[in-house]
């Protein structure tokens, strides 16, 4: 529109495009800085002690020098700026104004508005991206099927052999807890979300606002959280598969709540009432006409808990056990040791189950997808 | 298919929203409507004027803060929305998205437990009814908004509903199939006499589908009556200018004998056929003068001269603006043939039908 007033491309970037963008830029720079603030595995592996930052002293305080105060204290210190990110967050994407199906048609004029050699550029920029990557992985495969990564190339399959005999509790262990996280969690992100959108109750928007916070908070803090709350009676669950699975279905069940609602807020209410008013009650109504709807939304959940519950391991590091523990702890614990293989290997197998299970999902998806559903893009991000 | 007719009886029926800023407000306010059984009512009104409030109490969506709603004489107040068993056509539809043609209709029977193949009967019929046979197999995606609206149709039908209840049902389509739809939503529930509570905000639509209608405002009902009361005898200025364009012409009443009022305006005197009841002698009143009541003559014949602002010609009629002292008037004459000779800026005489002139008092709004 703007080019047909006679702007110059750049002109319609700076004065059009880029203005309509900002919110979306502002979030992903929030939420860039909140994964940052509360990454945990990244620096602990690549900088060790070099570069302390605050989850990872947290928990070399609590688990090197038994010191959960001190943790805790610290994690405390992480709580401020990651609340703030969260609130100001919150702030941005309540301002933004949500307009997702108008129901006019929503052909796009393919247009040029940028040049070709600035075209060739970014898809260059986003190709090396890719491209770096997909070498990352190639590199993880690669490091898991050589003696030694650097010293020794020659290819063995004993790191796998390693991980399918005496690791082969620690996958156990992985699955059973992922596999009772993922539809528990599938389930709470669908009951909360339809509480939070359908049903007025006082305390509505705190129970939405705890309810994220769970996940949007540092695993660090919520994993400490955990441990401390659930050490002693009334309700001691340190040590059990329970505690992980729980830490993981209110954490990442979030994803699913988000999309419950995300969703609610497309079908009109009037669905609901006109299921009423043909004489069904509201068991019936919610079991025929919003479950189906909202459907896509219990996938992403189911999908999103699983993901995560195989790949966390910033809250679940303190809740893990001698009789209960993790693969990617387990990782971890490889990497200090320096042995790679096995690493690299359990790694492998962790990316080649997310993908069959995505990939299932996928399929369940699209069997149970009805005709008239909101079409559902992928959510399994974040 | 035989239906039950019953009336429905409102009786009272208040309810209060919070505000955001305006603080506790009214959305209706002590409404008392009286449907007879098979009647076809109209609740009309601008938006905010509370009758798609009332009528979402009626269906039992919303819960009355005082008064009660009866069915047939049975107590319904306090009934939910799905033990009513009344048909609601909504705005939008609301068709369920994830159902067929056929399973959207078949919805309100499964509901009630009937047989599949009693269902599968009915639901044929119906749709034949509304002139959807062989659609049972498409998505409410795949219909135009006509056919969608007749689907809804034919799902608040199918149950045998006692009471039928629309949401102003043609608000989404253009205005040539909201013609053909009402005309064709009037014939239905003329064919199964079914009691009909219909909500609009479109005068002309309510004139045409209603036995009786109901202007509402401020969450109140205002007037009722036959599209005729409302239009020639209106009971406040509100109505007056709601339901069609009118002249509203200042003037004192002289007086009033039996079937004819006098009143003083536009420099002469003027009849009217009708009177509120509150006007008397000397009081200060405004005259009701639909458009096309005023007749234009030769200038010294008629019951008043008046200055032609403008003259627009529309195809099958001609609009006039007019000057009278300081009051302007509009006019609608219908060409019957070739136009004649009155041109802006010259003068005509006006004649006014007495029956079709009514006189409210000034403070009737």
């Amino acid at each position: 529109m703007a080019l047909s007033l006679g702007a110059s491309r750049w002109r319609v970037f700076r004065t059009v495009t880029l203005p309509l963008c900002i919110p979306g830029l502002a979030n992903a720079f929030l939420l860039l800085f909140a994964a940052s603030l509360a990454d945990f595995a990244t620096p602990l592996i690549l900088a060790g002690n070099n570069f302390p930052v605050l989850p990872t002293q947290a928990y070399l305080q609590i688990t090197g020098l038994f010191d959960l105060r001190g943790g805790a204290a610290l994690s405390f210190m992480l709580l401020v700026p990651a609340l703030g990110v969260f609130l100001l967050q919150r702030y941005w994407v309540s301002r933004r104004f949500y307009v997702t199906v108008t129901g006019k048609g929503a052909g796009q004029t393919p247009f040029d508005s940028i040049s070709p050699a600035v075209r060739a550029a970014l898809l260059a920029a986003c190709a090396v991206v890719a491209a770096t990557i997909l070498y990352f992985y190639a590199l993880l495969l690669y490091a898991s099927l050589v003696q030694a990564l650097g010293a020794n190339h020659a290819l063995t399959l004993r790191h796998y052999r390693v991980i399918f005999t005496e690791g082969l509790r620690v996958i156990r262990d992985t699955l059973i807890i992922a596999g009772l996280a993922m539809p528990l969690g599938g389930l709470y992100g669908i009951l909360v979300g339809y509480l939070v959108a359908r049903k007025p109750f006082v305390g509505r928007r705190t129970m939405e606002l705890v309810s994220m916070i769970n996940y949007a908070l540092p695993g660090t803090i919520v994993g400490i959280a955990y441990l401390i709350a659930f050490n002693d009676p009334p309700i001691e669950l340190t040590g059990t598969a329970l505690i992980i699975i729980a830490c993981y279905v209110f954490r990442y069940g979030a994803t699913g709540i988000r999309a419950t609602v995300a969703m609610l807020q497309q079908i009109d209410k009037s669905l609901e009432e006109a299921s009423q008013g043909l004489g069904a009650g509201s068991g019936t109504t919610f079991r025929r006409v919003t479950l189906p709807l909202i459907l896509p939304a219990f996938f992403t959940g189911l999908g999103v808990v699983f993901i995560r519950s195989m790949t966390a391991i910033s809250a679940t590091i303190f809740l893990v056990s001698i009789s209960w523990t993790l693969i990617t702890v387990r990782i971890l614990e490889n990497i200090t040791e320096l042995s790679l293989g096995p690493a690299a290997a359990y790694s492998v197998l962790v990316v080649g189950i997310v993908f069959v299970v995505i990939a299932l999902i996928g399929r369940g998806l699209r069997w149970f997808r009805a005709p008239g559903a909101i079409p559902v893009t992928s959510m399994f991000g974040g | 298919m035989a239906i039950e007719t019953i009336g429905v009886q409102v009786d009272g029926v208040s309810k209060r929203f919070s505000h955001r800023v305006k603080g506790e407000i009214y959305a209706a306010r002590d409404v008392h409507l009286d449907v007879a059984p098979g009647e076809f009512l109209t609740l009309l009104g601008p938006s905010g004027c509370g009758k798609t409030t009332t009528l979402r109490m009626i269906a039992g969506f919303e819960h009355p803060d005082a008064g009660s709603i009866r069915l047939g004489g049975q107590d319904v107040t306090g009934l939910p929305a799905n033990q009513r068993n009344m048909g609601f056509v909504f705005q939008n539809y609301a068709l369920f998205p994830h159902l067929s043609v056929f399973d959207n209709v078949a919805y309100g029977l499964q509901v009630r437990g009937q047989a599949a193949a009693v269902i599968a009967k009915s639901v044929g019929d119906v749709l034949a009814l509304v002139g959807l046979s062989g659609y049972e197999h498409q998505f409410s995606g795949q219909l135009s908004g006509g056919e969608q609206q007749r689907v809804a149709l034919a799902r608040a039908i199918v149950i045998r509903p006692r009471v039928l209840l629309f949401d102003e049902p043609l608000s989404n389509l253009d205005a040539k199939l909201r013609v053909q739809m009402r005309t064709e939503i009037r014939d239905l529930q003329r064919s199964l006499a079914i009691t009909t509570i219909y909500v609009t905000h479109d005068q002309e639509e309510a004139m045409a589908v209603s036995d009786r209608i109901a202007v509402m405002s401020q969450g109140s009902v205002v007037q009722e009556g036959t599209a005729e009361d409302l239009y020639y005898r209106p009971a406040s200025e509100f109505v007056a200018t709601f339901v069609g364009r009118v002249n509203l012409v200042p003037g004192t009443l002289i007086e009033r004998s039996g079937d004819t009022v006098t009143v003083a305006a536009l420099g002469t005197t003027i009849r009217a056929g009708t009177a509120h009841a509150a006007v008397t002698g000397g009081a200060a009143v405004k005259l009701v003068m639909r458009p096309e009541v005023l007749e234009l003559v030769e200038v010294g014949a008629g019951d008043f001269r008046a200055d032609v602002i403008s003259c627009t010609f529309l195809g099958e009629k001609t609009e006039y603006l007019l000057r009278c002292g300081d009051v302007e008037l509009q006019c609608v004459r219908h060409n019957a043939g070739a136009v004649g000779a009155i041109r802006e800026g010259s003068a005509v005489g006006v004649r006014v039908a007495a029956s079709a002139v009514t006189v409210l008092p000034e403070a009737a709004r």
